[in-house]
């Protein structure tokens, strides 16, 4: 009978001394984790933690890259057993979730050593909102910046005989060149689908609506700009030279325009550099404007694109925090965002450290507008989140799904979704 | 063995060895299987606060659940998946398996391509699949000069997602009961042959009654696993289609619940749902095979 234990106690100490080799790194250095989901960004991302190991050799950083759905249910796991990799992008649409629950650590302070006022002064206002929690601290060190634009194909408009797009266009100018595309040529015109950043929230702030109040604590579904924004983006699926959404189901957008299919279609910047190099083909073909304007507004001036940014945060309780907020301190500089932008798949948010991104696409030959996203950010709105995103989401795009397939009018949908967003922001609300 | 008798040391350890031989499968049914079940039973009467936090709210997520027409419809549409899948399913695997079992040149060579649907990987098979499907540019439709919207019209989508189904099974559940054809005794038919008796007779006589435990096997399998239809669901029609809502089965609803929106709680309570359907299912069946199955030689 004594032999039982023994052997147990044996397995024991050798799996306990598996594990403990398998910790510590037999090279001495401190390693650690970087997860990013874009791997069109896994060079840059590389390129700025080589310069940081550059500097401190006894650092090591992997780069991982997990696609776009795995990584939040990753990363969610992580948190709850609290094994989050050591550094990871944080996204709009969920830090509020991660930083209401003390899953992220507060980077408010990490330059007060060399400049006090870092972020604000070297970072846009919408940048730092896309970095803050809740409680207006920082939970991330603003990583990027982006907007999105009108991506046309110069042929279509040729062969159609209709001008290119330029920052005067409005709706009306959109649905008259779709139109005569569509009778002169055959293809289709702007492509619009079912899609929030991508899709209706321009509009609807175009058109003076919002999607949240300023304080985030309702939805604007039931104001009049958000109405007017929604009808005009909606009935788009109406003309003939747009297709249903039933064809986005199984053909996205960016597709059926580089097949030469559409002629126009809604694209953020951090695909650019991307779709330049797997479309070597469609070379000088196509071209970007910015987002046509609101032509009668019930306010403001009728533009606007939704800007959106990521940051690169830290686990609160990581055990290799202190190194890791060093390696953060480091990726915010200066040197860091120049470093990044110059790989062309990302503008850096530091103010004055995008123009390498810009010089990425001439060093590459590709003959795109690009700097007019630069201007765009004059107008850009902050991406829609606040802390009950996650649960609003998907109901939102459902009901506009049913308005899609013509179960239920957009008036019913708008009702449908401000209680959807209302009911779950109070609950959000109510819980904390 | 008496109550009460006193075991040598020898059987003794014999016993402590046999425990011990059982061990890794018996706790990897409790840590793997039952632990997770009584936590996800738990789990359908909490809210889910974030981050693995809970908070006991009693039967709420049930009360909510059955209030939804979203699961209702999804139940309705998981029954409704069973019912494509499951009788045409068996029907064409005990049909290829009679052929694969009949004198046939190169019966390794079918047996093999039948069987290879169930080596590939779900999600490549839907990809090729839905590539076949598309509307626009996919072969069926090309074929045969059709425009059928087989995976975003919502009267035809379930159809498409069962033909997938039904394919990617075939080949398993015929090895199965071919496995169960071979175990019939030659001298039955050579019997029915001597009376006169029909190919038809002979099959619904004696190739039937002899096949119909393993049938019954397979049945039980088939229509659990469809029960469980998710991945397939979820490669073949994404969240922005317009027929999401006629063929999002239970799990479905339950990952777009538990992972999507984070709603662990309720989500659970599907899954304690869709417990209970297999396990009402399952005993109707149970039932009903004294009437139908056959067990003796």
């Amino acid at each position: 009978m004594k032999k039982i234990p023994r052997i147990l106690s044996l397995v024991l100490a050798i799996t306990l001394l598996l594990s403990v080799a398998g910790c510590g790194a037999s090279d001495g250095k401190t390693h650690l984790t970087f997860q990013i989901w874009d791997v069109a960004q896994r060079d840059s991302m590389q390129a700025i933690c080589d310069a940081y190991t550059a500097k401190n050799p006894d650092v090591v950083i992997e780069v991982q890259v997990t696609s776009w759905n795995e990584y939040w249910t990753k990363l969610e796991a992580a948190a709850e057993s609290n094994t989050m990799p050591d550094i990871f992008w944080m996204h709009t649409n969920q830090i509020l979730y991660y930083s209401d629950f003390g899953m992220l650590a507060d980077v408010t302070d990490l330059y007060d050593d060399v400049e006090p006022n870092f972020y604000q002064d070297h970072f846009s206002e919408i940048s730092i909102g896309n970095a803050q929690g809740s409680d207006g601290r920082m939970y991330g060190v603003p990583k990027d910046k982006d907007n999105i634009f009108l991506v046309y194909n110069k042929e279509m408009f040729d062969a159609a005989g209709v001008a290119y797009p330029d920052e005067e266009w409005t709706w009306d100018d959109l649905v008259s060149a779709s139109q005569t595309i569509y009778d002169k040529t055959g293809k289709y015109g702007y492509m619009a689908y079912n899609d929030d950043q991508m899709g209706y929230w321009s509009f609807v702030y175009q058109a003076g609506g919002c999607i949240l109040t300023e304080d985030k604590t309702r939805a604007g579904f039931d104001q009049p700009g958000t109405k007017k924004g929604m009808e005009f983006y909606v009935g788009l699926q109406d003309y003939d030279w747009c297709p249903k959404q039933a064809y986005f189901a199984e053909t996205a957008p960016g597709t059926a325009f580089f097949s030469e299919i559409g002629a126009m279609y809604i694209e953020g910047n951090w695909e650019l550099m991307n779709k330049c190099i797997n479309f070597p083909n469609m070379d000088g073909k196509w071209d970007i404007a910015p987002m046509p304007k609101c032509p009668d507004p019930v306010s403001g001036d009728g533009r606007a694109t939704i800007s959106n940014g990521l940051c690169y945060s830290t686990a609160a309780h990581g055990k290799t925090k202190d190194i890791a907020l060093d390696v953060l301190k480091f990726f915010g500089t200066e040197e860091a965002q120049l470093l990044a932008s110059s790989y062309g798949a990302a503008i850096s948010a530091y103010n004055g450290t995008e123009q390498p991104y810009f010089d990425a696409f001439d060093k590459a030959g590709y003959d795109i507008n690009v700097e007019m996203v630069m201007d765009q950010f004059e107008y850009g709105v902050q991406n829609v989140n606040n802390s009950a995103k996650p649960k609003w989401k998907s109901p939102v795009l459902d009901e506009l799904n049913k308005v899609y397939n013509g179960q239920q009018s957009l008036d019913s949908a708008l009702v449908n979704m401000q209680d959807i967003v209302d009911t779950e922001t109070a609950k959000k609300l109510a819980g904390d | 063995m008496k109550k009460g008798t006193k075991l040598s040391v020898a059987a003794r350890r014999e016993e402590n060895w046999g425990w011990i031989m059982v061990a890794p499968t018996i706790i990897g049914l409790l840590v793997l299987n039952l632990w997770p079940f009584v936590q996800t039973l738990y789990t359908s009467f909490c809210e889910h606060l974030g981050f693995g936090h809970y908070k006991f709210i009693g039967v709420q997520n049930y009360v909510d659940m059955f209030q939804k027409p979203e699961f209702w419809k999804a139940t309705w549409n998981t029954i409704y998946f069973c019912i494509l899948t499951v009788p045409v399913g068996l029907f064409l695997s005990l049909l290829v398996a009679m052929l694969l079992n009949a004198k046939i040149k190169g019966k390794g060579i079918f047996r093999t391509i039948f069987f290879l649907p169930m080596v590939c990987a779900p999600a490549a098979v839907t990809m090729v699949w839905r590539w076949i499907f598309n509307a626009e540019y996919g072969i069926l439709n090309q074929m045969f000069g059709l425009h059928v919207n087989w995976v975003t019209d919502s009267k035809v989508v379930m159809i498409a997602c069962a033909v997938v189904a039904i394919w990617s099974n075939i080949g398993y559940d015929a090895v199965l009961l071919l496995a169960g054809l071979q175990n019939i005794s030659k001298s039955y038919y050579e019997a029915a042959n001597i009376d006169g008796a029909s190919k038809v007779t002979q099959f619904f006589q004696i190739t039937l009654p002899m096949v119909s435990p393993t049938l019954f096997v397979v049945m039980i399998m088939r229509l659990m696993a469809s029960i469980k239809v998710y991945d397939l669901i979820y490669m073949m029609v994404e969240e922005t289609n317009p027929a999401v809502t006629s063929v999002q089965s239970l799990m479905y609803l339950f990952y777009r619940e538990s992972f999507v929106a984070g709603s662990r709680g309720s989500g659970s309570a599907i899954v304690i749902w869709t417990v209970l359907l297999i396990g009402m299912i399952t005993v109707i069946q149970f039932i009903g095979q004294k009437k139908w199955v056959n067990y003796d030689v």
